[in-house]
């Protein structure tokens, strides 16, 4: 038989268990109104506006005590004390909603890296000694930038890819067919690029010095 | 025992006598002799929608006594295992059937012979469609999305529950329940069953054990007919949920009927829309429904008429 709406408790009246978890009162509180408001077509005409008056009123109270942890568990004691729920010393760790996006998922298990690719490549970089071998060393031509890349091990395909310098061109560079190579002009910054996206520094340094070996190189073939 | 369900739903219009027609077909298709009996007195339908255009006899033949059994007035159906008890052609006073028919009739129609009997009910709470309802612990309500209909709904539910206080008592005791409620709780409280049970709860306490076992052992089901697809899909459910809240009343969501423009076109062709448009979703739903209804049994009430 019916239970006057005032004489239920709290957990009754959101229609929960005395075990719900925080986000589960959340979702009954909103169901209640969607059900009791104002302009619901479920509850029109059963309720006069007093009566509705005092259903919300004891929905939001119901609410405002369960959502709080130290309100709720001083309710919880006095419904315990009156044996309508079993008393609990401890709930336990609280239940959450299932994350549909693991954002702690564990490094190095699956999917993306922690870090990006770029500061991954940087790190190798500034710790591989064949590349800063090469970089201190006289001449930087095509075939020092081809060593660097193969020690990063990066294709040429991505570089061309990235940078968006035609790849027949990076290949020329690489294989050092100096007669082949674009402009001047247009080298340089080609060569910066290539620099930077393999995340070589200093860039602007680098392709001087590129440039400075293909004019020596030019004038003595 | 057949099992009997009254289909009703406070207000027209809301597709009842069609969901009697379509179960009625459905059910009869599972193998179950099945019989409609359209009770919805003074604006009879139900023989239009079975193809049953000039039925030769009618429920008025048993009222006026032509026929003396109510099971010769059945006829049958161009669906095999489906029969009806038709109203048209009844006299046209008919919508005030007089109380020692009404008992007739309920008692007659409790001792057919069918697997399924369905009762195609009329709209509104008057005294005999509440006693319909009340032959059965089960039965159908018919509701729309729209705030006039599930309106009706709750008066209905209401209403039966009144009736069914009001058949343990006498007129004079009664009346003297009345005045109790009203001096306990305050004016315009003998609208509210719950206020009058509990009541009797203290002045009779037999008769409060009986009517909460009664209570309790309503199997109600609720029907959300011409859903269209904007509307809320959740609605029977949450109708269903506060019934049982704040009516008391146990009452269990059977489903969601679509709304489809094609099953006034069925109507209006006078054919099965079941037939004709077997693939739409109201069909489906409708099979869904009638899948449901078959599961579930019943039992009848025992009737008590003083």
């Amino acid at each position: 038989m019916k239970k006057d709406f005032a004489k239920l408790n709290y957990y009754e009246m959101l229609d929960i268990g005395p075990d719900a978890a925080f986000f589960e009162i959340r979702h009954a509180y909103n169901a209640a109104l969607q059900i009791y408001e104002a302009d619901s077509m479920v509850s029109y005409s059963l309720f006069s506006t007093e009566e509705r008056r005092k259903i919300l009123e004891l929905l939001e109270r119901a609410y405002l005590t369960l959502i709080n942890a130290q309100e709720r568990k001083k309710y919880d004691a006095e419904l315990a004390q009156a044996g309508i729920i079993p008393a609990t010393t401890d709930k336990g760790p609280h239940r959450r909603p299932a994350c549909i996006y693991d954002v702690k998922r564990q490094t190095g298990t699956t999917g993306l890296p922690k870090k990006t690719n770029k500061s991954i490549l940087r790190e190798s970089v500034g710790k591989n000694k064949k590349i800063s071998e090469i970089l201190s060393g006289p001449d930087i031509n095509g075939a020092a930038l081809k060593s660097i890349r193969n020690e990063l091990g990066i294709p040429l395909e991505r570089i061309a890819q990235e940078t968006r310098v035609r790849l027949d061109y990076l290949n020329c560079i690489e294989e050092d067919k100096i007669d082949r190579l674009p402009a001047a002009a247009f080298l340089k910054g080609f060569i910066k690029a290539y620099l930077k996206s393999l995340c070589v520094e200093p860039a602007d340094d680098i392709s001087t010095r590129y440039m400075q070996w293909l004019e020596r190189a030019r004038k003595s073939g | 025992m057949a099992h009997i369900w009254p289909i009703g739903g406070g207000k027209g219009g809301s597709g009842k006598s069609f969901l009697t027609s379509s179960l009625g077909r459905l059910l009869a298709a599972m193998g179950k002799k099945t019989l409609l009996v359209d009770l919805d007195l003074g604006s009879a339908n139900l023989h239009t929608l079975l193809d049953v255009p000039y039925p030769e006899k009618s429920f008025s033949d048993f009222i006026r006594r032509k026929i003396p059994r109510l099971e010769d007035v059945v006829l049958s159906t161009p669906v095999p295992n489906l029969y009806i008890i038709s109203g048209a052609h009844d006299t046209l006073d008919i919508a005030n059937l007089p109380y020692e028919q009404k008992s007739k009739t309920l008692r007659a129609i409790a001792r057919l012979d069918y697997d399924w009997i369905m009762l195609d009910l009329g709209a509104g709470t008057s005294f005999n469609t509440l006693d319909f309802f009340l032959i059965s612990q089960n039965s159908i309500f018919v509701t729309t999305p729209e705030p006039t209909s599930i309106e009706n709904v709750y008066r209905l539910v209401r209403s039966i529950y009144f009736r069914r206080i009001r058949q343990y008592f006498t007129a004079t005791e009664f009346k003297a329940l009345e005045q109790e409620v009203t001096r306990k709780f305050g004016e315009g409280s003998f609208n509210k069953p719950d206020c009058i049970i509990q009541t009797i709860k203290t002045t009779h306490p037999d008769k409060g054990e009986l009517l909460e076992s009664d209570f309790n052992s309503f199997k109600f089901k609720l029907v959300l007919n011409q859903l269209r697809r904007h509307d809320n899909i959740a609605l029977g459910a949450q109708i269903c949920k506060i019934i049982e809240k704040h009516l008391g009343f146990h009452i269990e969501f059977a489903g969601n009927v679509a709304f489809d423009d094609r099953v006034h076109d069925a109507i209006c062709q006078r054919v099965s829309f079941l037939e004709r448009y077997p693939y739409t979703r109201t069909a489906y739903d409708l099979r869904e429904l009638s899948k449901n209804i078959a599961q579930s049994g019943s039992q009848q009430l025992l009737l008590r008429y003083s």
